[in-house]
């Protein structure tokens, strides 16, 4: 099989990870080496579903002993399978590299024969590509389950970042969809990444030049969607994570019905992508808004609200906090109005200081106003007269936020919504109705 | 009547402007600097020509360093590879805030003149950075990695300082055929910036006869990468705009 052929095949097999950041390492390039790394990561093209394109994401082989129900490559599928040689990953990373169509090597596999056969051939790849080819680009690698300590943390010291994937967010859902994995098989290697990354900074805080152990930090990948879990649920164990095991993103995965099975839910409207987009905008709420899970949800509420963002759905239920004055209020609970983010509430904090800002100033700033403007007041004034009411700024932020979620659940066939709301309607008006319609006999 | 200073068009020719403007001791409220290669003639306007120092620019230069910050003397930099006619004026209206209000210029972007080189940089600083996302290179029969960007600014100093760094042990050339620009770097880690560079210069170049494999590889790839049941041209849209399309090995 032609290496072009390998790639069709186990790129295809990697696309269901979503994780393509290339983000967290600063690396300048060295005489003799190939390559840099720029902390804020570097996007190189956006495939037809609009994700980013960061790293060549592949597979490493699609050959693999477990059985879980959701994936493509679960042994009992019938897929042609393959496996590329350490060295055919190495050159392709680097021919990609030098035409700037990446920015470095996403590296995951299936288990071949054992959890240590693939963890070793993952590390020789790896070897290679820092040691023969002198790459200094940006490497991402999953952790296999159940591999040796000691191939994990030599693995590590080669790759900026390391993953393992949860998958399901609950030891009986795992349990359930992947026969072969338990919830300890997973934690145990992502509780050694951790301490390794807490061991290597202290190194490196004594000895300038000590090896970096994953030092873009690691991530995890949770699947929405594919079992019973709720919202609550999922956004309380991304809480955990962030907490427990210092993670440094978590990712979600609308679950993409691939193959089928009686456990599997049937998805009648594709993929759970504003469900998905939902946890996402949860997800920044947590990292870097200063919520907490249980601010957002509850066990009384578990799911989030289809109509509106969590922001602004926390922030309708709290009204007795608001509105907040611009030109007092701290960066804290700035970061918690609506229609504000962090660059936005850095300028505010910045500019404050050398003198009044309004409205209009806001909106240079990046202030999304039409959200911001129920909850903010310039100078002891709101921008309009407006009643402090749950209900009647829910109604005004929903009409906003329908159409984006519309968007976001049936991709490009926005149409606007009309009086006449007949978007459920297939069938083509009759004669009769339209004559009726005409005289008026409706 | 307002006194128009004509100063070459790159940004130590904006400083030497500014320089000579503040010299003349005129009003500075009606003084207008403009760029002598792009400027309208208007009526009641007396003209003066900026003789381009490096002194001049670089005193100016060490007093923005100084007074402002180095942040600010970057802003500027960027603001000036913008793409508007008004450029060298904007520059000049933000230093003489800045003379005034000192470190905390940068952080008045309720005021209108410093929003607009919050702006300017702003956008010079997006596109530089879209460019370094989307460069393709190919790679020539000589082993030279050439690459053609399209951008609306002048920002393929940028770019390339972004690839000097990257690529350090490779030839590499980056031409910009809109202003007629090429950043050529060898092997050795020297890089130089190129101007007034034709496409009829550059046809001597030998392409290569055989395709590269790894260009079809890459189309494969993506193409693969992507997953129908999200398939969402919209959102591809606004992360990659059509018109760098142009230049990318995948589009073509």
């Amino acid at each position: 099989m032609g290496l072009k052929e390998k790639l069709s095949i186990l790129s295809d097999a990697a696309k269901y990870d979503v994780a393509c950041t290339s983000s967290g390492v600063e690396r300048k390039g060295k005489k003799g080496f190939v390559g840099n790394s720029i902390s804020g990561g570097i996007c190189h093209s956006f495939s037809a579903d609009g994700r980013c394109i960061s790293l060549l994401k592949i597979l490493f082989t699609n050959q693999c002993i477990y059985d879980c129900k959701y994936c493509v490559n679960r042994c009992s599928n019938d897929v042609v399978r393959t496996a590329f040689t350490p060295d055919e990953v190495c050159t392709l990373t680097m021919e990609f590299y030098k035409r700037n169509y990446i920015e470095g090597l996403f590296l995951s596999s299936g288990i071949l024969y054992n959890a240590d056969y693939t963890m070793e051939l993952l590390h020789e790849t790896l070897w290679k590509l820092r040691n023969e080819h002198r790459f200094r680009g940006y490497i991402h690698i999953k952790a296999i389950p159940g591999a040796d300590p000691a191939l994990i943390e030599r693995t590590g010291f080669l790759a900026d970042r390391m993953s393992i994937n949860l998958e399901l967010p609950t030891a009986d859902g795992l349990k359930r969809l992947c026969p072969g994995k338990t919830r300890e098989k997973i934690l145990t290697p992502m509780r050694q990444i951790q301490t390794g990354i807490r061991v290597s900074k202290n190194e490196l805080a004594l000895y300038r030049n000590a090896p970096r152990f994953v030092p873009a930090g690691q991530s995890t990948q949770m699947i929405v969607g594919a079992t019973a879990e709720n919202d609550f649920q999922m956004v309380s164990v991304a809480e955990a994570l962030y907490k427990n095991y210092q993670l440094k993103r978590v990712f979600y995965s609308a679950f993409v019905p691939v193959v089928e099975d009686a456990n599997l839910p049937a998805l009648a409207g594709g993929p759970p992508l504003l469900r998905e987009h939902r946890l996402y905008q949860a997800d920044w709420l947590l990292r870097f808004y200063g919520f907490e899970a249980k601010e957002l949800l509850s066990e009384s509420r578990p799911n989030f609200n289809i109509l509106l963002d969590p922001k602004c759905d926390w922030a309708v239920r709290h009204l007795e906090e608001f509105p907040v004055e611009v030109m007092t209020a701290d960066y804290r609970t700035l970061l918690r109005v609506p229609g504000l983010g962090v660059r936005s509430a850095k300028r505010i904090t910045a500019a404050r200081r050398t003198g009044c800002l309004d409205f209009s100033d806001l909106k240079k700033f990046g202030v999304v106003l039409k959200r911001a403007m129920y909850f903010l007041t310039c100078g002891g004034k709101m921008m309009t007269p407006v009643r402090m009411e749950e209900n009647f700024i829910t109604s005004q932020l929903v009409g906003e936020e329908h159409r984006k979620a519309w968007d976001i659940e049936h991709g490009s066939s926005y149409r606007q919504l009309s009086l006449f709301d007949d978007m459920k309607l297939t069938a083509v008006p009759s004669g009769e109705d339209g004559k009726k319609a005409l005289y008026g006999e409706m | 009547m307002t006194t128009v200073f004509l100063c070459q068009n790159s940004f130590d020719g904006i400083l030497c402007g500014v320089y000579d403007a503040y010299l003349s001791q005129l009003n500075l409220d009606e003084c207008r600097l403009e760029l002598e290669d792009e400027y309208e003639y208007a009526m009641f306007c007396d003209y003066r020509e900026v003789l381009p120092e490096t002194w001049k620019a670089g005193k100016v230069a060490d007093k923005v360093n100084r007074v402002m910050s180095e942040e600010a003397y970057v802003y500027l930099y960027r603001a000036g590879l913008h793409k508007s006619p008004d450029r060298a004026d904007r520059i000049l209206r933000f230093i003489r805030l800045g003379l005034k209000y000192g470190r905390n210029t940068l952080r008045m972007l309720q005021n209108p003149d410093v929003y607009e080189i919050f702006q300017m940089n702003r956008y010079v600083g997006n596109e530089a950075h879209f460019l370094v996302e989307f460069v393709r290179f190919e790679k020539l029969s000589s082993g030279l990695f050439y690459g053609t960007v399209g951008p609306e600014n002048d920002v393929l100093e940028i770019v390339a300082a972004h690839f000097a760094d990257r690529f350090l042990d490779m030839d590499w050339m980056l031409y910009d055929e809109i202003h007629q620009k090429a950043a050529l770097h060898s092997k050795s880690g020297f890089w130089v910036m190129h101007e007034g560079v034709t496409e009829s210069e550059l046809e001597g170049m030998n392409r290569t006869e055989t395709p590269d494999v790894y260009v079809d590889m890459w189309k494969t790839f993506f193409e693969t990468i992507s997953i129908e049941e999200r398939r969402n041209p919209r959102c591809q849209r606004n992360m990659l705009p059509l018109r760098y399309r142009k230049y990318m090995t995948e589009f073509q």
